[in-house]
């Protein structure tokens, strides 16, 4: 793990708590002392198929991280031949993590955001994040995965009983209010609203609903009545959906 | 054969009185009056025969359905509820009694065809039933009327059932009651669930643990028309089909993928559903002659719905 030691911290409110990390990590991760032999580290590597791994003091007080390249990178060639390999196997099995983990690492505070997440693992294409308190104890860990999962359950990615309707951005002044009175007087439920300016040449500006309705019918009845049309769907490969 | 006619519709007047409350909700009973109407006018009506159908045992229900899902069902119609979980399942005084009836027509259909009294069946029914969940309802259905279908055609020893299902909407229902196992499949074509309801019915979901390789989803994007669904069903259904073996199929026959039917942004034709009818017909003669029956799920623009349901029978028969 390379660059420099920096946190992302964000003042936690009581709202929108939905949108930090400390609700999408893995708690309570597995961490390694950095006084522990680069063989045990290994270990627990290859036993829980992690990629990296917290490395704290005695009061969790995070110090660094290891990460399976790292292990293997102080592993002997398997194309030296097999007498030296066995040295140096030795020698390594006997060295330290505290030789071997990154000190520059980048972490989260239990209060970032997942965007702040976002924003690290993509300016620095990492997939994996210690989160700590206040203290700097660990206090878990948020990989890519949990990332994706938590955009999943803000976007409600599969949400059974649910479809997403794709309009039109008209652009009109209002037009957002018009829309959610006119789902509100059919008593439809619209669990998420998004509006996106799209992209020139690319996608067209949209507002998409995610409705907890079949009624398929009934809604586009609303989005005509707001004076809103669907986006037409076709296939990008087949020529954009403009 | 007691009978020369080729095609026998299973359906009952009474399952008009499905009560959906008029209004927005789209699941009327125009559906299947519309149905009726065309096809009496219509080329295939003098190869057709109607019979009425036996309703449902609670034992075949609580085939796939949890008997607290019967009693709340049951226990919401008596207390004049006009709804259940969601203005979706809208309900009325017979509604409980009705769902029984709608369930009866596979089973029906089943007798028949197994008497010899018919060799090709389709169940004009509603309410229809594939979103419908052990223990809830969803999306208009009530009872799973395909996956009921299937646990009594099993229980008369016909144990690898393929449901075939082309409602523009995945059949939720279906795919669970099946994903864990070994003798039942399910294959579903169906508009993707990135965009439509109920939102499942992943690519690449398969089945779970033993069940695994037993599911197909193929969701399509909006906007697909007939090419692409043909070349689905010689494709990848096909090939599945010939390593399954099945011994018995139950279409879930849903007409809601029409482009005139905005339940979907699919553009399927007319001529489709004849398509998908005859393919049906020589699936039935690769594996399993006389054992096919079709039960209606969705189809609401009733314009495009009487003619595709016709053109699905011309195909099939
Ligand atoms: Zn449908």
């Amino acid at each position: 793990m390379a660059s420099c030691n920096r946190t992302v911290t964000r003042q936690v409110t009581a709202t929108g708590k939905k949108m930090f990390v400390y609700y999408y990590m893995t708690p309570e991760p597995v961490t390694i002392t950095s006084e522990s032999t680069v063989s045990e580290a290994t270990d627990i590597i290859n036993r829980h198929g992690f990629r990296h791994l917290p490395v704290v003091d005695e009061q969790m007080v995070l110090q660094g991280m290891v990460t399976d390249r790292d292990l293997r990178s102080v592993c002997p060639s398997t194309i030296l031949d097999p007498g030296e390999r066995k040295n140096i196997l030795a020698r390594v099995s006997r060295s330290f993590v505290l030789d071997i983990m990154s000190k520059d690492f980048f972490q989260l505070q239990a209060s970032a955001t997942i965007d702040d997440a976002l924003q690290l693992f993509t300016n620095h294409r990492i997939g994996t994040l210690p989160v700590v308190n206040r203290q700097q104890q660990v206090v878990g860990i948020f990989s890519l995965n949990d990332m994706m999962a938590a955009y999943q359950k803000l976007f409600g990615l599969g949400e059974r009983g649910s479809m997403l309707i794709a309009i039109k951005d008209s652009g009109k002044e209002g037009i957002l209010g018009v829309l959610a009175k006119g789902l509100d007087e059919q008593a439809i439920e619209c669990s998420r609203l998004i509006r996106s300016p799209g992209r020139p040449g690319h996608e067209p500006a949209a507002i998409y609903l995610r409705v907890n309705t079949c009624n398929a019918s009934l809604v586009h009845r609303v989005v005509e009545q707001a004076g809103l049309c669907l986006l037409s769907p076709k296939n990008p490969a087949d020529g954009g959906n403009a | 054969m007691t009978s020369h006619k080729h095609i026998t519709i299973v359906t009952d007047s009474s399952l008009l009185d499905h009560d959906t409350g008029g209004g927005d909700h789209p699941e009327v009973p125009a559906r299947l009056t519309s149905i009726k109407e065309y096809l009496s006018a219509s080329s295939v009506f003098s190869k057709i025969q109607y019979v009425t159908p036996d309703p449902a045992t609670r034992g075949q229900i609580t085939s796939f359905h949890t008997e607290s899902w019967l009693f709340r069902f049951e226990e919401s119609v008596l207390s004049g509820k006009t709804y259940i979980d969601h203005p979706d399942n809208q309900i009325g005084y017979e509604s409980f009694e009705l769902a029984m009836l709608s369930a009866g027509t596979g089973i029906s259909a089943i007798d028949l065809l197994e008497q010899g009294e018919t060799e090709c069946v389709f169940c004009l029914t509603r309410p229809p039933g594939h979103h419908a969940e052990a223990n809830m309802p969803l999306g208009f259905c009530f009872f799973n009327n395909c996956v009921i279908a299937a646990r009594y055609w099993q229980s008369l020893g016909s144990q690898r059932v393929c449901i075939f299902d082309f409602d523009a909407h995945h059949g939720n229902g279906i795919q669970s009651a099946f994903e864990h196992e070994t003798d039942t499949l399910y294959i579903s074509i169906h508009e993707h669930p990135s965009f439509s309801y109920p939102g499942t019915g992943w690519a690449e979901e398969h089945g779970q643990g033993a069940g695994t390789g037993t599911i197909l989803n193929l969701p399509v994007n909006p906007g697909t028309g007939d090419e692409q669904v043909i070349a689905l069903l010689d494709g990848p259904v096909l090939e599945l089909l010939e390593s399954f073996k099945p011994e018995a199929f139950i279409i879930a026959a849903g007409f809601d993928g029409h482009g005139e039917d905005d339940m979907s942004g699919l553009a399927y034709s007319t001529n489709l559903y004849r398509n998908i009818g005859s393919r049906i017909k020589q699936w039935e003669k690769q594996f399993c002659p006389g054992h096919v029956v079709s039960l209606l799920e969705g189809g609401y623009a009733l314009t495009a719905l009487a003619p595709s349901v016709e053109a699905y029978l011309d195909g099939l028969s």
